[in-house]
Formats: C-alpha cells, sequence, structure tokens
C-alpha cells in the first residue's frame, strides 16, 4: 500500500503548490467567509432570535451551515472543474498509463481540495468566535470527526459529477443546481421544518441535513432533531454504501471513454 | 525467451523492487526469474551509466531473433458518427530491442494506435498483449508503459522540473529509496539539470518537450510509445532522444514511435509502416 500512499501524497503535494503558486486566490479564499458572515452577521439582527433555538440565534445556526456550504461548493463545485482541468490540460493521458490508474488519480485529485475545505470550513467558525463573538460549544473538537465522515459521505455525490465530467466533459450546469438544490433541502440557511411537507423528505434522503444537525449540536449547542446516533448513522449509511457505488460509476465512466475514445477530448 | 515471460524478464530494477498491487488494488505478477538478458538490461541503464558510452556502443539485440514483446492483433476502431473505421484490422509484433515507426497522413490513425497500445483506448475489437498482460487485465501492463503524446500537453504549469519528475516517479510508484536517482536520471537523460528548479510555465516549447520526454523513459518501461517526438526539439535535444531510444533498445525494451514524415525515420527505427485506409502498409 505504501506506493499508493505516497502517489497520493504526491497529488496532494502537487495541488498544494499549485494551490500556494496563486498568492492573490490565497488572500481572496480567506476574505470570502468574513464578508458572508459579516453580511449574515448583520442579517441575524434583524431576525427575531427565540426562532433558532441557538445560543448564537440565527447566526450560530447559519455560521454553521456556511461552514458546510464551503465544504459542498468545494465537493460539487470545485472536484467536477478540476476533473475537467485534468482532461484539457492533457494530464489524463498519462493517469491513464501511470501504475497509480485513473481512478486512483481522480480521487487523488479530491483529497487536497477536500483538506482545503475543511480548513476553510474550520476558519469561518473561528473567525465568528473571534470576530463576532460567536460562543463556541466545548463539544466542538468532536465536530472535527463528524466533518471527516461528513466529508466522505458527501464524496458520492462529486464521484457523480466526475463520472459526469468523463462522460460529458462539461457538468457545470448540474453541478451549480445540485448545491443549490441541497443548500435549499440542507437546511444549511434556515431550519428544514420551515419546508412545505411535499419536499420536506427530501432532506432526510441525502447526509448534508444529518450532517448539519450534528455539526450545529457540536458546534453551537443547537438542539438535535434526531437522536446523534440516528444522524451518525446515516451518513456511515451514504458513505458506506454510495462511495463504493460512486467509485464503481467513476471507473465505468472511465472505462466507456476508453473504449469509443473521448476519454482524451474536452 | 517465452513470449509469456518476457515482461518479467524485462521488467526494470526499479520497478521490480516495488511490484505488489497496482493503482487499482489487484495484485501485479511476480517475475520468477531473469533470463541472462536481464544482466545486459542492467548493464545498460544503470544510473551511472552516461548516454554518450552508451550510443557509442550500443548493445543492440538481434530484433530479428528476439521475442515478441508487444502484440496488437486484428485492432479496429471507429468514431462515433462516422461511417469508415480508422483502424481496420491492424496488427503488429513488436520484438525485444526493436524500434518500430508508423506514418501516415494526418487524421490516418496514427495516434489512436499509439493510445490504443499504451492502453489509454480499449480496443472496440482485436486484442493487445504484452506476454500474460492487457491494457484490459491490470495496472501492472501500465507499468510497462512509457507514452509522450502529441503537442505540449500534460504538464503541470506551476510545478518546478524537479517536481513534475518526482510527481510522476510517484504515480509510477518508484520507491522513495530510488526516487530523487530517477529524477536525476531523468534531468540528466534529456540535459534539463539547469532547469531543475524553473517552474515548467516559464519555459520554452522545446523545453516542455524535453520533460514530457523525460517522463516517458524515466521509469525503464517496456514498450515505450512516442506520438511525434521531435517536436519543438533542437539539434541537441533531438540527438539526446536518439541516445534514449538506442538505450531502450539496447536493455531489450521496445519503441513504437510515429510522425507523419518519413525524414524524421533518422531517429531509428528497424522497420517503418505507413497508415492508410485504416491498414498499416510496410513503408518503402
Amino acid at each position: 500500500m505504501r506506493p499508493w500512499f505516497e502517489a497520493m501524497v504526491g497529488i496532494m503535494r502537487r495541488d498544494a503548490v499549485t494551490f500556494l503558486s496563486y498568492r492573490a486566490q490565497i488572500v481572496s479564499q480567506f476574505l470570502a467567509p468574513l464578508f458572508s458572515i459579516t453580511l449574515f452577521y448583520y442579517i441575524s439582527h434583524v431576525l427575531v432570535r427565540r426562532t433558532f433555538n441557538t445560543p448564537g440565534g440565527y447566526f450560530g445556526f447559519v455560521v454553521v451551515g456556511l461552514a458546510i456550504i464551503q465544504i459542498l461548493t468545494i465537493t460539487l463545485g470545485v472536484l467536477p472543474m478540476s476533473a475537467r482541468q485534468e482532461l484539457i490540460s492533457g494530464n489524463i493521458e498519462r493517469f491513464l498509463v501511470s501504475a497509480h490508474g485513473p481512478l486512483s488519480c481522480l480521487f487523488g485529485t479530491m483529497l487536497f481540495p477536500m483538506l482545503n475545505a475543511v480548513v476553510i470550513g474550520a476558519l469561518t467558525l473561528a473567525m465568528a468566535g473571534l470576530i463576532f463573538g460567536l460562543p463556541v460549544a466545548a463539544t466542538a473538537p468532536l465536530a472535527i470527526p463528524v466533518a471527516v465522515l461528513g466529508t466522505v459521505a458527501f464524496m458520492p455525490f462529486a464521484c457523480l459529477l466526475v463520472a459526469g465530467v468523463m462522460m460529458f466533459k462539461q457538468v457545470a450546469s448540474a453541478s451549480a443546481f445540485l448545491v443549490a438544490a441541497i443548500t435549499l433541502v440542507g437546511g444549511l440557511y434556515f431550519p428544514v421544518v420551515l419546508l412545505p411537507a411535499e419536499i420536506r423528505w427530501m432532506s432526510q434522503v441525502q447526509p448534508f441535513t444529518p450532517a448539519a444537525d450534528m455539526m450545529r449540536n457540536l458546534l453551537v449547542g443547537t438542539p438535535l432533531g434526531e437522536p446523534a446516533w440516528v444522524d451518525l448513522a446515516k451518513l456511515a449509511g451514504f458513505a458506506i454504501v454510495l462511495l463504493p457505488l460512486g467509485a464503481l460509476l467513476m471507473r465505468a465512466a472511465i472505462r466507456h471513454g476508453q473504449r469509443i475514445g473521448t476519454i482524451v477530448e474536452y | 525467451m517465452h513470449p509469456t515471460s518476457t515482461r518479467s524478464e524485462l521488467r526494470s530494477p526499479v520497478i521490480e523492487a516495488d511490484k505488489g498491487k497496482d493503482g487499482e488494488g489487484r495484485e501485479a505478477p511476480h517475475a520468477d526469474e531473469r533470463a541472462g538478458a536481464a544482466q545486459d538490461l542492467t548493464d545498460a541503464h544503470a544510473p551511472q551509466a552516461t548516454a554518450a558510452v552508451a550510443v557509442a556502443s550500443p548493445k543492440l539485440l538481434d530484433h530479428e531473433q528476439a521475442s515478441p514483446l508487444l502484440e496488437l492483433e486484428n485492432l479496429y476502431h471507429r468514431w462515433r458518427r462516422s461511417t469508415q473505421p480508422v483502424l481496420d484490422g491492424v496488427s503488429l509484433t513488436l520484438h525485444e530491442g526493436e524500434s518500430v515507426w508508423i506514418g501516415g497522413r494526418n487524421g490516418a490513425g496514427k495516434t489512436t494506435l499509439l493510445r490504443l497500445a499504451a492502453g489509454i483506448f480499449l480496443p472496440q475489437r482485436g486484442t493487445i498483449r504484452m506476454g500474460t498482460l492487457t491494457p484490459r487485465s491490470s495496472g501492472a501492463y501500465r507499468r510497462q508503459i512509457g507514452f509522450l503524446s502529441a503537442g505540449d500537453r500534460g504538464l503541470y504549469a506551476r510545478l518546478r522540473v524537479s517536481g513534475q519528475l518526482d510527481f510522476w516517479a510517484r504515480l509510477c510508484y518508484i520507491p522513495p529509496s530510488e526516487r530523487a536517482n530517477v529524477v536525476a536520471r531523468g534531468l540528466e537523460q534529456f540535459g534539463l539539470e539547469a532547469l531543475a528548479g524553473q517552474r515548467v510555465d516559464r519555459l520554452s516549447m522545446g523545453q516542455r518537450q524535453r520533460i514530457r520526454l523525460a517522463m516517458a523513459f524515466m521509469h525503464e518501461p517496456a514498450a515505450v510509445m512516442l506520438d511525434e517526438p521531435r517536436n519543438s526539439l533542437d539539434d541537441d535535444g533531438y540527438r539526446l532522444l536518439s541516445e534514449q531510444v538506442e538505450l531502450v533498445r539496447a536493455r531489450g525494451a521496445t519503441v513504437l514511435w510515429c510522425s507523419p514524415r518519413g525524414e524524421d525515420r533518422v531517429l531509428g527505427s528497424d522497420r517503418g509502416f505507413t497508415l492508410e485506409d485504416g491498414r498499416l502498409e510496410q513503408a518503402s
């Protein structure tokens, strides 16, 4: 397994070097969440505090949502773009003739953006606490393993989109639609109980709602909608069932492109 | 040398030291033994051996008596929305130590043939075999392939030259203990030592082509596929490329390369073919 890990480290290092070489991007990536939380800090002042059973009121509720949206946007937006970039740059050919293989290479391409997303999510929470005085619960450290599990549970959706990139080359609109839809039904900006009953069921059939519930509970003390073990079981279930399916789908898409010769198209 | 044992015997010491599972978790076949030729290979591509010495006195194998290394049989490929196949029943056997040139007009299917042989495309019909390995079977096939695509793509703009080669060495599963030597050798083989710390996007096209060539050769594959390798190379770059082709042949590996023009054949080829109407014809 060591060569496999060495290759994965190599891919992460490549992405880190590339990321750090664009200095303006680093600055903007740190400023963007600051502006977002500033905006929602003032919006939260016009909302009735008791509507949100959270020490920080709506601000506490939405900041956790914003942190998850960072992960969501990168998972469903940046990862398919990275896969498309590999097509455009011609590196997919190199993946296809490497010992590491195209599937592992594409999974490797997901690692740095995921790590980056988790860091930006954590930074969002830290800025909310340090600058805007959001009270952070003592259970906050427990949010780290939940965030990791949640990220793994989100990955099948990224696999689906990356498979789409391999097949159709461009999935930007599908990605944007998916992010918007999940933001709506995942309870990231507002509680899902506000949704009409006809679409509320959607909040229960994806991993973003239980991830948001757990994270809010651990970070800012929002009461859980369901017992913790139910949310955890849902997250683990999505990861265990959907991740292998996502990998198979990516593999099938790559093989299909290899057979008909479109794998190198972009 | 038995065809099914060819790959094991040709596998370089670097790759051999790291055999195990491929990138998708399957077991790579183990080498059982090394024939006498293997010692020639080790000698020929030892890091300390200079290219100049090797080219001055290449230990080329007699390809006509050599065993088949890579066998392409009855390959067929048709693009969607096209009524005519681009490859139609193409068969070609590459032997140990052999260099084969494929020519043909633009769009004749040269690149498609190379991509099939490299495992980038999977055959719609026909078979590709390297001993017991096929592109479909496992990543072990990919370990034996060196590939240079046409054009100038396949590099990461913001990486430095040494970083680019290190990245590729990792994807080739070169063990950490050998990686620095392999990267240094790749830099040396194509005269890139002075550029090792330069960022790729600040290099000329010819310098980028040298990096791309280094990545095709540095992991010492059994079969090197080169698509228009002379692109942007100056005389010195071309000389270094010729030296590497001779070294590959000397260690019993094979080179399959293509270019549209016949004059490129001075790169060195034992046989030449042109692709026309989807079929291979012996070049004059």
